[in-house]
């Protein structure tokens, strides 16, 4: 059915949700230059003379930068093996799609309950003699990283293994053919023919760890503040929404600092990759 | 050689442990009797379980999550279904940007998505009430509506349309009896989808909730921070009871595999 | 039962997949230099066979060996074989001319020799000057040669090939098929060739195995596969023929006489081991069918039910007895062909006929 000029008309509640989205956007960077003293770089400037603050991004950057290197490591393996299972496909991806739905806040709880100092695994340990006094797994920044690759990477895995799916079982058998063994053919072919599915999935990971708030406050410590943590302190405990803003803008900023060239190199790859399905 | 192979398979299985640990711990830890949660478990029982069915607080807590998720879900299903048939049957000017902008909520940090948010419901007056929750769910959850229909319509092929027409069928009639049940099943992923989305998010909600309004995923969260009440287990054990049941109905509409691909093909791309 | 010049072969190769019996006991030699080809239709084994040659899948049963030796046990990537696959399989990520190098570079070739092979290669398939061109930028037929390209240049005892023609159009498929062969003549190298297609098959081969439900049917000549069809398969799949029903009523020398009932008369056809009295199936290809003139030594009536003109020759459907035959004749410019209903007189030379062994379980040849 030709729709004619009623595509504009179809579109339009789509277009005005999208407007609003738009303006919030706009009305966050708009609050971000207005602080108290006029408009103005002002927040920005306070942002960046305070050393704690500056502490923060920088944590920030290491912990979202430490769980995406993680879930990666731990993502590829798992998703190469969910590709090329012989059985029923479906049990497995249950299991990464299942965690993927139940709410962070579940989750976070669930790891609570293991990773405590009360909690199973330090029960476990001590029940079985291993140690004497419990570990320290939770209220730090292992705990906050452990959440947060639980937390995404089943966004890695699906990432990459949306790949590993198109990919053509032949052209591993083709470079057999061709001489190269095992390992030979995952470093020539398969990797190589992977690489938007890393690239891709490792923009997600970081981007979403940048914006965390839950699993930090949760699970980490009082020391373990992130810049989600901290615009959701500068508002619910300041009251400072223009403060807020100028974070939510940087933390928008070092996000994207990131992700725009992996998009930059993950559209060339792809490129290179075209018609490998 | 071998070694590669028992590397990897070691990783697959920690991998494959590690993703339903915490779910797994959550539920069995529903049932202990103790007020803490330790090992090993001790006894068993439905205490908390009663607890929260006896808590008109947690129980409306609940009902107002799943009407928020339901109309959500409905809300950009339908909102992105009229502006996906635009898109996939009209030569329309600047498609990329606009499928671009569409996605564009997927890529915000979602600490700075909640600032967003909370600034565009102040400006409604909609601070801390139910209408403030569901604008933000209902931007939330578009793109996650988009991928299922978009790749539903562009499968489908309009050439069964024009026969349906050419044998008499008039346009809304066609579009009933014919496009609509074809496009079925990626309109019902897009419910379930965005259904389970709204239903678990909490960074978002946590900027918009109120002293009297709250969802049920930011109560858990409030409930950790204050309590740590193994209550929460047994809400915990019931949502993952709904997560199952949708991962369940989505296995039955489109098969897990096809929702991967499909999923997948909602990349960001900004 | 290895000859001298035998470079592969299997003995008794056995495969199931679940319950289902892909391979079922076959034994092939294939002789160095040639051009064989495994014809069959869809899901005879064919492919499998060629997949177990190159490692991908493991006989339950039977040995393969090259020059002699078993390969039982030696992984894809050390065996010397060359692989064409269905759908190519060229990679995406690679340039034409990395794709043609990657054996030597996994070979750890020095550079310059792996220069020099790949140049090699491209002329070989004329595409010199391609080198540098991305996999997708090539046309059906161009990917085809880099594929062929790719497996040569590593110069494998075997090149195998499963049926890497079949997504071209008929007009570029006939073009590669002669290069094919004239690269196969060339470089001298042993090629197996996987293909459903019965004209690719004689037109290429040097020798064919034709293949039904696991085992091969026959294995000879393009020649003798179509003019000496040894069963009631070979015979009906490669090309079309006439199958008629009969009893060898006497044997004179080399000719037999054989007795149709549907035909209501006896028929001469080549004696072979055939002996009187015996039950056997009776084919004549089409071609071969002549309209009888004065001097045919037998002859016998029928009747034009069809005609249908097929670019060099009429196909006509003609009613003999209670048979239904088919008969092709050439068609000369200025000829009109006959027409429906007329009465015409046919032959065909005893030689020209083939008595086929009885159906299935008894071991041909």
């Amino acid at each position: 059915m030709r729709l004619g000029r009623w595509a504009w008309l179809l579109l339009l509640p789509l277009l005005c949700v999208l407007g609003l989205f738009l303006f919030g956007l706009g009305e966050l960077v708009w609050s971000s230059f207005n602080g108290p003293d006029g408009p103005g770089l002002d927040l920005y400037r306070q942002f960046f003379a305070r050393a704690d603050y500056i502490d923060v991004l920088i944590r920030t950057l290491w912990v979202a930068g430490l769980t995406t290197v993680v879930s990666l490591f731990i993502s590829y393996p798992v998703a190469y093996f969910i590709a090329r299972f012989q059985g029923r496909r479906d049990w497995l991806l249950v299991l990464i799609l299942l965690p993927w739905l139940v709410s962070v806040v579940v989750r976070t709880y669930g790891w609570i309950v293991i990773l405590g100092n009360r909690g199973l695994l330090n029960g476990f340990l001590g029940w079985l003699g291993v140690i004497d006094s419990p570990l320290r797994l939770l209220f730090n920044t292992t705990g906050v990283v452990i959440g947060l690759v639980h937390v995404f990477c089943p966004f890695m895995i699906l990432a990459i293994l949306a790949v590993f799916l198109q990919l053509e079982r032949a052209l591993e058998e083709a470079s057999m053919s061709l001489g190269a063994g095992p390992l030979e053919t995952f470093r020539r072919v398969v990797l190589p023919l992977s690489l938007p599915g890393v690239i891709s999935g490792v923009m997600l990971v970081y981007l979403m760890s940048t914006g965390a708030i839950i699993t930090p406050l949760l699970l980490g410590g009082l020391r373990d503040r992130m810049l989600g943590t901290q615009i959701y302190q500068e508002m619910f405990q300041l009251f400072d929404f223009p403060k807020a803003a100028t974070l939510a803008v940087i933390l928008t900023a070092t996000a994207f600092l990131v992700v725009l060239p992996l998009q930059w190199l993950e559209r060339r790859v792809s490129r290179n990759l075209k018609g490998a399905a | 050689m071998t070694a590669w192979i028992v590397a990897h398979r070691t990783i697959v299985a920690a991998v494959l442990l590690f993703l339903p640990a915490p779910i797994i711990i959550v539920i069995l830890s529903s049932f202990t009797k103790a007020g803490y949660i330790g090992f090993p478990p001790g006894e068993l029982s439905l205490r908390w379980y009663a607890e929260f069915f006896s808590s008109a607080d947690w129980l409306a807590t609940l009902g107002l999550s799943t009407l928020l998720a339901a109309l959500a879900a409905m809300l950009s299903t339908f909102v992105t279904f009229l502006g996906a048939l635009a898109v996939t049957r009209q030569r329309l000017p600047m498609t990329q940007g606009l499928e671009t902008l569409i996605l564009l909520p997927l890529i915000f940090p979602h600490a700075a998505l909640g600032v967003i948010m909370l600034g565009l419901v102040g400006i409604f007056g909609w601070t801390g009430n139910f209408l403030g929750l569901l604008l933000a769910h209902f931007i939330l959850t578009i793109p996650y509506a988009w991928r299922p229909i978009v790749a539903a319509m562009r499968k489908h092929d309009l050439a069964v349309e024009e026969a349906a027409m050419s044998l008499g069928a008039p346009p809304f009639y066609t579009f009933r009896k014919v496009t609509l049940p074809l496009l079925r099943p990626g309109l019902v992923t897009a419910l379930l989808f965005t259904f389970i989305i709204s239903f678990d998010e909490v960074t978002v909600s946590l900027f918009l909730v109120g002293p009297d309004l709250s969802t049920l995923p930011v109560k858990i969260f409030s409930t950790i921070q204050d309590s740590g009440s193994p209550v929460i287990a047994a809400i915990s054990a019931i949502l993952i009871g709904f997560t199952i049941a949708i991962v369940f109905l989505l296995d039955r509409v489109i098969g897990l595999e096809l929702f991967v691909a499909a999923e997948q093909r909602r990349k960001p791309t900004a | 039962m290895a000859q001298p010049d035998t470079l592969l072969t299997l003995d008794g190769v056995v495969k199931t997949f679940g319950r289902h019996r892909a391979v079922d006991g076959v034994s092939l030699a294939v002789r160095r230099g040639e051009f064989l080809t495994l014809l069959g239709p869809s899901g005879c084994g064919k492919t499998t066979i060629l997949r177990m040659v190159a490692g991908f899948e493991h006989p339950d049963s039977g040995t393969i060996a090259i020059d002699g030796k078993p390969i039982q046990g030696i992984p894809p990537y050390r065996r010397p074989i060359g692989l064409v696959f269905q759908n190519l399989a060229l990679f995406p990520h690679l340039t034409v001319g990395e794709n043609i190098a990657f054996g030597l570079r996994v070979r750890r070739q020095p550079a310059e020799t792996i220069a020099r092979s790949v140049d090699e290669a491209l002329a070989l398939v004329e595409l010199s000057g391609y080198g540098e061109r991305r996999v997708h930028e090539l046309s059906g037929g161009q990917r085809q040669r880099v594929a062929l390209a790719r497996a040569l240049v590593i110069r494998p005892a075997v090149m195998l090939l499963d049926e890497p023609l079949g997504a071209l159009d008929l007009k570029l498929r006939r073009q590669l098929q002669l290069e094919l062969k004239q690269i196969q003549q060339r470089t001298g190298t042993t090629f197996i060739f996987v293909t459903h297609d019965q004209e690719e098959a004689i037109t290429m081969s040097d020798r064919i195995a034709v293949m039904n439900g696991g085992r091969v049917e026959q294995l000879d000549t393009a020649d003798r596969v179509y003019n000496r069809p040894t069963t009631e398969f070979v015979a009906t799949f490669v090309g079309d023929t006439n199958l008629l029903t009969g009893r060898v009523s006497s044997v004179a020398g080399p000719t037999a006489t054989v007795s149709v009932p549907v035909l209501g008369r006896d028929v001469p056809a080549p004696a072979g081991d055939a002996r009187a009295g015996t039950g056997v199936r009776l084919s004549i290809r089409p071609e071969n069918v002549r309209f009888a003139d004065s001097a045919s030594p037998w002859r016998m009536d029928a009747r034009v039910l069809e005609v249908v003109y097929a670019g060099a020759a009429h196909r006509y459907t003609v009613e003999a007895g209670e048979a239904r035959l088919l008969v092709a004749a050439p068609a000369s410019p200025g000829t009109a062909p006959l027409a429906v209903g007329q009465r015409v007189a046919l032959t065909w030379a005893a030689d020209d006929a083939v008595l086929l062994a009885p159906p299935a379980g008894s071991p041909g040849r």
